[in-house]
Formats: C-alpha cells, sequence, structure tokens
C-alpha cells in the first residue's frame, strides 16, 4: 500500500501552494519598504499608539515616505490619533489604498473597516463559542493583509503598532522575516518594566530579532508655568539599566498630547517647539541613524 | 492531507465540497479509477480553522482579492459599496449568519454559509424524525443525517419518517 509521500498532492486542495501564495503576496509588498519598524511593549497603556502616531508624523514631517499598520486589531485607535476616522478605504484589483493624514502619513487600520463606534471586531463564525481556538489565527491573517494588500508604494519606513502583549511579535517575526527593529516603549514604573522586560526577552533572546532602542514614555512632568521638572512614576532602575538596551528617548508628560490625540492633530506639528517634541525627534534621529550604521556596515 | 484508495492503490481526488451546515462542512473525494466516493467531514471547529487560515478546500484558481478574509469574515463591517469589479458577481451580500459586507458573496468560498438560502434539495424530515437525530451523537449525526438522506433519496422517499430512518438504520453503526 502507498504510503503518505507516495502520494503526489494533497488530492487537489495545494494547501502548501495556497499558504505559498499568501507568503508570496505579503513578500511582494514589502519590497517597495526600505525599513519596518514594530513599535511594542508588553504592557497596556504605556502611549504606544500615541508614540507611533508622532514618530510617524516626524518622519513624515523629515520627508520620509512613511505607512503605518495599526496592528492592534481588537483596540484601534490610530486612526482616530491621527485624524482619518472618516476615511473611506478605496479598493482596486491590485490592494486597498489606505487612509492618508494631513501631513501625507498613510494608515491602515481596523477601525476604517468597522461599522460603528461601538461595533467590536466581530467575525462570521457557526459559533462564537471556542473562539479561542480561531480568533488569534483570524487575527494573524487580518495583519497578514493588512500588510500584503494595501497600496503603499514606495515606502521609507512602514511602523506597526502593536498591541499589549508579547503574543503579537512572533506572528510580526514570522510574517516579516526581515523586520528592521523594534521599538520598546516603557514608563518609569516597576510594574512596566517587570512586563516590558518579558518583551526585550522574547525580542532578542526568543526571536533573535534586532531591538533598535527602549523609549521611556511619561518619564516626567514639566509644569507648564514654572518649567519645573517632576516624576510621575518611581521606578529605581533607569532604563539602560533595566533592559539593556540602547534609550532612544525620554518622552515627557503633556496633557496637550492626549488633546492632540483626540483631535486627530499630530503633537509634533502643532507644538513643535516644546519638550516633548524635541524628544519624539530625538528618538526618530536615533531610528535614522540605526538604519544608517546598518547601511554602512553592510557597504564594503 | 491525502486520501488513498486501498482497493486501488491509487491516490483519491478531490471532488466537492458542500458549504457548511451547523458549521461543518463537508468534502467529497473520489478514486479516479474505481469512481468510489468517500466523504471527509470537519466538525465546526476544524472548519472555522481553515476558514481562518483563508484556504480553500478543492483549492483555488481565482487570484486573491484585496483583504478577502477581513471583508468576507467581518461581520462587524461597515456595509459601504464595492467596486465594480466585485458587483456584477455580488449576491445579496448578506451572509446566513448576519455578515455586511457585499463582499461576502462574491468570494468562491466553500466556507462560506450559504447566502442565499433556497428551497431545501432532497427530502424532508419530520418532527419525530428530527428528534430521533437528536439523540444520535453529535459526532456522528453529521455523517448519519447525510447517509439517511442518501437513503431516502436512493429509495424515492421525499420525506424522511421514523420509518425510513427504521429503512436506513442497517447501514449505520450508531442506534437512533
Amino acid at each position: 500500500m502507498k504510503t503518505y509521500t507516495d502520494l503526489p498532492s494533497d488530492a487537489g486542495s495545494n494547501i502548501i501552494g495556497q499558504v505559498t501564495a499568501q507568503a508570496n503576496r505579503l513578500q511582494q509588498r514589502l519590497t517597495s519598504v526600505k525599513y519596518t519598524v514594530a513599535v511594542m511593549s508588553g504592557k497596556g497603556g504605556v502611549g504606544k499608539s500615541s508614540l507611533t502616531a508622532n514618530l510617524a508624523a516626524a518622519l513624515t514631517l523629515k520627508g520620509n515616505t512613511v505607512g503605518v499598520v495599526d496592528a492592534d486589531i481588537n483596540g484601534p485607535t490610530l486612526a482616530k490619533m491621527m485624524g482619518v476616522r472618516n476615511a473611506t478605504l478605496e479598493y482596486t484589483p491590485t490592494g486597498v489604498k489606505p487612509a492618508i493624514t494631513a501631513l501625507g502619513t498613510k494608515l491602515i487600520s481596523m477601525d476604517l473597516l468597522l461599522a460603528e463606534d461601538d461595533a467590536p471586531v466581530l467575525w462570521n463564525a457557526h459559533s462564537q463559542k471556542d473562539a479561542f481556538t480561531w480568533r488569534a489565527t483570524m487575527e494573524v491573517g487580518a495583519l497578514r493583509e493588512f500588510i500584503a494588500d494595501t497600496e503603499w508604494g514606495n515606502l521609507d519606513y512602514l511602523l506597526l503598532d502593536l498591541p499589549p502583549g508579547t503574543d503579537r511579535l512572533p506572528n510580526v517575526a514570522e510574517l516579516i522575516p526581515n523586520l528592521g527593529g523594534i521599538v520598546v516603549v516603557t514608563i518609569p514604573s516597576e510594574v512596566s518594566q517587570l512586563i516590558v522586560k518579558k518583551s526585550v526577552t522574547m525580542a532578542k533572546d526568543i526571536l533573535k530579532v534586532p531591538i533598535i532602542g527602549v523609549v521611556e514614555n511619561m518619564a516626567f512632568y514639566v509644569c507648564q508655568h514654572c518649567g519645573e521638572e517632576e516624576p510621575l512614576f518611581s521606578a529605581d532602575e533607569t532604563p539602560d539599566k533595566a533592559f539593556q538596551q540602547t534609550v532612544l528617548g525620554s518622552i515627557p508628560f503633556d496633557p496637550r498630547l492626549a488633546h492632540a490625540n483626540d483631535n486627530g492633530t499630530p503633537y509634533i506639528d502643532k507644538y513643535p517647539d516644546t519638550p516633548v517634541s524635541r524628544a519624539f525627534i530625538q528618538v526618530v534621529e536615533k531610528i535614522q541613524d540605526f538604519f544608517k550604521s546598518q547601511t554602512t556596515e553592510r557597504s564594503p | 492531507m491525502k486520501f488513498l484508495c486501498t482497493d486501488c492503490d491509487t491516490a483519491m481526488k478531490f471532488k466537492d465540497v458542500t458549504r457548511p451546515e451547523q458549521g461543518s462542512v463537508t468534502a467529497l473525494f473520489e478514486c479516479p479509477d474505481c469512481f468510489t466516493e468517500i466523504a471527509m467531514y470537519l466538525n465546526p471547529s476544524e472548519t472555522q480553522m481553515l476558514k481562518s487560515l483563508d484556504l480553500k478546500l478543492g483549492g483555488t484558481n481565482e487570484a486573491a482579492q484585496p483583504m478577502q478574509l477581513v471583508r468576507s469574515q467581518l461581520e462587524t463591517a461597515k456595509g459601504e459599496s464595492m467596486p465594480n469589479m466585485f458587483s456584477s458577481e455580488t449576491g445579496s451580500g448578506e451572509t446566513a449568519e448576519g455578515g455586511k459586507c457585499p463582499f461576502t458573496g462574491v468570494i468562491s468560498d466553500a466556507f462560506q454559509e450559504d447566502a442565499t438560502p433556497t428551497e431545501p434539495i432532497g427530502p424532508t424530515w419530520t418532527a419525530e424524525a428530527l428528534e430521533r437525530l437528536e439523540r444520535i451523537p453529535a459526532f456522528v449525526r453529521p455523517m448519519a443525517k447525510m447517509g439517511i438522506e442518501s437513503f431516502a433519496k436512493d429509495n424515492g422517499h421525499d420525506e424522511i419518517t421514523g420509518e425510513v430512518m427504521d429503512a436506513a438504520r442497517g447501514n449505520f453503526p450508531a442506534q437512533f
């Protein structure tokens, strides 16, 4: 009797061919992207999306072509923060035209596909019972399509805003084997550092993905009246000691940043001459330096 | 997954796939030599997993449409019109389970529940027969149901009653 390997194919479904076609479509799209950067934390509520929106704005203002993937499938916020919630996606035979911000940054987000403000991401299924067995798979499929099927054009940077937790990074690393690097976001609290360390380990030791550096958000508060700097949290360890990684910058807390996010206005464009904007610019310059140094290392 | 006709020692070929019934899809395979058919039943979890991977049983020759997984499977999607490239083939756009995306009806997707239910093909079930059907263990119920319907059809019964089930019982290991 013939064995598994004797049979030439899987009876005609060509499952491997279908999976390969999906991967090829993704890789084909990524050929027009110079650098991919994942913004992650592990911890929720530290300002990943806010940082992503402003890094994207800063990179765009510096003359780069920038695309952003809101990889937080279930909690998408970037369309709101980047002021494109009312955008209508345009479908063409070759892809989906992304939303484009006032500055020219391109964005794809689940928020642009949802029917109502209060609509959760609900997938078609015979039953939502036992959804834990397949929901994550569906979300990775959605992320793959966001990257592969968006008409990005030529991009200098593609930023991916990851949801909290360490589980999405392995998916991204698998989808984008040449992931340029990771920006890790934390706040100066011991609770945050405890969780973010797990993400650093996942990236560095398990997935072997390059870490560009750590951004410490809400690092301190600058009094708008006297200019005095006051700490908001009380972690003993500084981020360089806690994570043993390059610190790309420390972003002060500024209530106007939250207002700008709510209004869909790039803070960095509205308040260019503030400590927060200067910190964003510093982070962006270090990210650019990271990739420049890689290019130099590769050059003969 | 591969299938072998043990009588002929020949690889079976994919023949057809049904739309899901109660979340369970059925794929038919046929031996190219002796034409023996077998049915493979995927339980709802297996069916859903294949759907989530955006894979088609029996393969596909159609080029992938942009964001076809998201647009066909997102229940809470915007119902905006799709461009002409899709509209000529678009059905009602409403899935049996309430999806709003007009794209849903377009994809040649074996995993979609039938978008436009039509008159049932084959015999109907009496209440008594359905009650007996429910007593069959869940994991073999779809197979038994299909077998009984096939028996009824082959024997000219338009309606499946208790008597028809009794007559068909000899073909099945499960008691009902």
